[in-house]
């Protein structure tokens, strides 16, 4: 399993499709810093396919307002969780 | 990386050179065979035949490729122009004893190599 | 243009590195190539993939920035030099800026995005830049 991690809004970055073109479906996808506003359900359509295995960091969820208004289709995890999966995965790999 | 901070001066007699502060040039123009044959003096070694040939191999290097070559690329391109018994780093080691790519930048006038140790 | 959905095994590298940003914009793109040619300087296999705005990096006929700035054209050139001769670009970014892999500045291999990951997967490290 291949680690990948996003910190761009979808709004703002195309870099979202990079990040889904070059997963496998055995990969999980982890929304950090402003990539979290993909967790809001009017985005949930630039995720197929992704369920169980679409993440986002909740501190950065927190910091923004939207623990709450985040997507049931998405894990919420904290920095220790995010450092659990780092460990399951065989490398990450950034999206910026 | 080159640098514009001159450090020393090298003296020709006709005049004066500014070197960076590892010794390579601060101005590339400033480069000629005289210029080279001091730098060489400074480091102990005197230019025959065989070390110009490698200059000659850097200088080209740097004008297709605007990069001074590390080891491996360096020995590549010395076994283009000069065949394959010259391409090993054995031999550039004994022209250009430390470091090749390093000293033969330097003598060539070209900027330190970016991507080697 | 001939695009590979499948990866051979002689595609493994050690190091993939991921190139997403063009020429003359910021420094992404020269870093990237950098640290390609550092690991390929102490021997490493590297394979660089090209893909998003970083296909721009092959179009033909580039040139030096503003206040000649050194373009990475001459970077490409000398790939060879550092044996690095694995290069890949991702076929839908190419179709975006209307390229074809036939007409690039170097040779590379156009992947869809299943080789695109396959890709990602016979890496030990990867890079995106």
């Amino acid at each position: 399993m291949i680690l990948h991690t996003l910190n761009r809004s979808p709004l703002d970055s195309s870099v979202y499709l990079q990040a889904l073109a070059a997963m496998t479906e055995a990969d999980c996808l982890l929304l950090i810093e402003d990539g979290v506003l993909g967790c809001l359900p009017a985005q949930a359509g630039r995720w197929p396919q992704l369920t169980g295995r679409l993440f986002a960091l909740r501190e950065d969820l927190a910091s923004r307002g939207l623990v709450d208004a985040c997507s049931d289709s998405i894990t919420v995890i904290d920095i220790q969780e995010f450092v659990a999966l780092t460990e399951q995965a065989t490398k990450v790999v950034s999206w910026y | 990386m080159a640098t514009t901070q001159t450090a020393e001066e090298l003296n020709l007699g006709t005049g004066t050179i500014g070197l960076d502060p590892e010794g390579y040039l601060v101005d590339l123009n400033d480069w000629t065979p005289e210029v080279a044959e001091a730098l060489a003096g400074r480091e102990g070694l005197v230019l025959t035949e065989e070390h110009w040939e490698i200059l000659h191999v850097l200088r080209e290097f740097y004008g297709r490729y605007e990069q001074s070559p590390a080891m491996r690329p360096l020995v590549k391109a010395v076994g283009k122009a000069l065949g394959q018994d010259k391409a090993s780093s054995i031999y550039l080691m004994r022209l250009f004893p430390g470091s090749p790519p390093k000293l033969g930048a330097r003598l060539a006038g070209l900027p330190k190599p970016t991507n080697c140790l | 243009m001939t695009v590979t959905t499948s990866v051979d095994e002689g595609a493994a590298g050690e190091l993939l590195v991921i190139l997403r940003h063009g020429p003359h914009s910021g420094i992404a793109l020269k870093e990237g190539l950098d640290a390609a040619l550092v690991a390929a300087a102490f021997g490493r296999r590297v394979s660089l993939l090209f893909m998003g705005s970083g296909v721009a990096a092959l179009m033909p006929g580039q040139g030096k920035g503003p206040l000649d700035q050194k373009g990475t054209l001459p970077t490409l050139d000398m790939l060879e030099m550092y044996d690095i001769d694995r290069c890949y670009a991702d076929s839908a970014s190419l179709e975006a800026l209307d390229m074809s892999a036939d007409a690039l500045v170097i040779d590379v291999t156009a992947v869809d995005s299943g080789g695109v990951a396959q890709l990602m997967a016979c890496h030990s490290l990867v890079m995106t830049f």
